[in-house]
């Protein structure tokens, strides 16, 4: 369990997809959830729906990755749908039967919403499936740094990721100690109503919480004796550069922007 | 240079005082141990050696810079590196080499020279081969190793280990000292140990024994255990040499020449025996 958690979906490999700067690849899934939205016809979900499939191909993401980001959110993705079809007004009437009305209109942005979130969430699974998350908190400090200006704590915030990321595996593997010694000593996490079971993660959450503070303390001692004092005047190991295949990716983008603006915008 | 100057600690809302009227000197180039029972103040003292703790009165000074004065912390601890206790609350990021190089970059450090730094200290400790590995998944012992390798990327001039063994299994314990012994031989590095395990102190130049806040005496690891009767009064355990030379003297076989290391002891063994 604590071994997956290090690494969240991340899935290792050396492609050209794997190797963006991170930087880049945040950019870029911003500008792709804008293009999303931006799509107004239904044929030009194709636009969107050929660039996940482009990356997955070069990145060589095996697709049951994919599938199983998109598992989590499958009921409110048939949520969506249906609450869509039948509660959006619309004029043509498609079927109507008792209190329910189907419409061109609601049929239709039930069909957007729903592919919509499908898209969202399969290509920005991708920037975690292709970045780890120490890359990806290197690349999220620098872009934010500039708003270091307006006292953002981008360093601060990053540091926090960093920490994290180093800690949680940690904590879970506690929390299986802690689990065990208590279910040693007779403690039943298993039945009982919700209620019940919920009472029962008390004995786990108390030594947790004080076994966390004491990590702290001691995490914080650690981090003194190695001169850290904030990110001012601090330097990186790792450089980040931008490459060729950065300003390839961002014309593809760009590409693909023209096209479905085209293409949802203009009537021919 | 370390000199500690009559320095005493209380921990705030503690009755007694943790460290009381203590005065040491650590030279260039030593290896040091200092031991004592819980609670004789070894580990405070040992806080104090980088500023992490600064006196309640008397003086602390790190090549001449008193750890007192905020503005040469930094100097202070990049010279006076310190591994702790546990091994899982000490690296900072997820993988090996980045925590390696975590000093490098807080002292500002350009990049280029930090990855030379970085590689070279996991070549002393031997650990190059997990660079890119997750930190949590390595065993105690590789953990504590990274630790040292994070204090030598930052070129410091003393190592103080402050329990690093204690939460160790033997072979961790075994892999940590023999890194540190050989950096003290090979680079001239000042080590300070603060431990409880006595046969590390057979390792060291000097031992300082504390007890109650205060140190109790200093010596050779040899002028220090031919007073084992004081140490086990001060709850403190004996190699077991000594334990062996003692129980051999109150039985009427008293080896000569205070041996220590298990040839000594048993080469004075065959000694005595013949010349009985």
């Amino acid at each position: 369990m604590g071994a997956k958690m290090t690494l969240g979906q991340f899935l290792p490999g050396d492609s050209p997809v794997h190797r963006l700067d991170p930087r880049t690849k945040i950019l870029l899934m911003v500008a792709y959830i804008v293009l999303v939205f931006l799509v107004g016809r239904l044929p030009v979900f194709l636009l969107p729906a050929a660039f996940v499939v482009g990356v997955v191909l070069l990145a060589r993401v095996p697709l049951r990755y994919l599938g199983s980001s998109v598992r989590p959110i499958r009921w409110l993705l048939v949520f969506m749908f249906i609450i869509n079809l039948f509660f959006t007004q619309g004029r043509t009437v498609l079927v109507e039967w008792w209190i329910f009305r189907i419409t061109q209109e609601s049929l239709r942005q039930a069909v957007f919403i729903t592919l919509r979130l499908l898209l969202l969430v399969m290509g920005t699974s991708l920037l975690t499936l292709t970045t780890s998350p120490i890359v990806l908190t290197d690349g999220l400090e620098r872009l934010l740094k500039p708003l270091a200006v307006f006292r953002f704590p981008a360093h601060e915030l990053a540091m926090m990721m960093t920490i994290a990321l180093r800690f949680i595996p940690l904590l879970m593997e506690e929390v299986e100690r802690i689990q065990k010694a208590q279910m040693a000593r007779g403690a039943d996490f298993t039945s009982g109503n919700l209620i019940v079971r919920a009472r029962s993660m008390i004995p786990i959450l108390v030594p947790l919480f004080v076994s966390a503070f004491r990590r702290a303390d001691e995490l914080a001692m650690a981090m003194e004796s190695r001169c850290y004092h904030g990110g001012e005047g601090r330097t990186r190991m790792r450089e980040l550069h931008l490459h060729r295949r950065d300003l390839v990716a961002a014309a593809v983008m760009a590409a693909l922007f023209a096209a479905v603006i085209l293409l949802s915008r203009v009537s021919f | 240079m370390i000199e500690l100057n009559e320095i005493s600690y209380r921990y705030e809302g503690a009755q007694e005082s943790a460290l009381s009227g203590v005065s040491l000197t650590i030279l260039d180039g030593e290896m040091l141990a200092i031991v004592g029972h819980n609670g004789s103040g070894k580990s405070t003292l040992a806080k104090h050696l980088n500023g992490l703790l600064t006196p309640d009165s008397g003086r602390v000074l790190v090549d001449g810079m008193d750890t007192g004065d905020e503005g040469k912390l930094l100097s202070i601890r990049q010279r006076v590196g310190m591994v702790f206790q546990n091994p899982d609350n000490q690296l900072v990021t997820a993988i090996v080499e980045e925590d390696v190089g975590f000093g490098p970059e807080n002292l500002g450090v350009p990049p280029a020279e930090i990855r030379e730094r970085v590689d070279s200290a996991l070549r002393e400790v031997g650990m190059t081969d997990y660079a890119d590995r997750a930190a949590h998944a390595l065993s105690g012992g590789q953990k504590q190793r990274v630790a040292i390798a994070g204090m030598l990327a930052m070129r410091p001039e003393v190592l103080v280990l402050d329990e690093a063994t204690a939460m160790l299994d033997p072979e961790g314990r075994r892999e940590v000292l023999d890194i540190v012994s050989r950096l003290h031989r090979e680079t001239g590095i000042t080590v300070v140990m603060i431990t409880q395990h006595m046969e590390e102190t057979l390792l060291c130049d000097r031992v300082v024994v504390m007890a109650g806040g205060k140190i109790s005496f200093t010596g050779t690891p040899r002028e220090v255990f031919r007073r084992s009767g004081e140490l086990r009064e001060l709850g403190l355990d004996v190699p077991e040499t000594v334990w062996l030379r003692d129980a051999l003297a109150e039985r009427g076989l008293a080896l000569p020449g205070d041996p220590l290391t298990m040839t000594e002891t048993a080469d004075a063994i065959c000694r005595s025996l013949l010349n009985n």
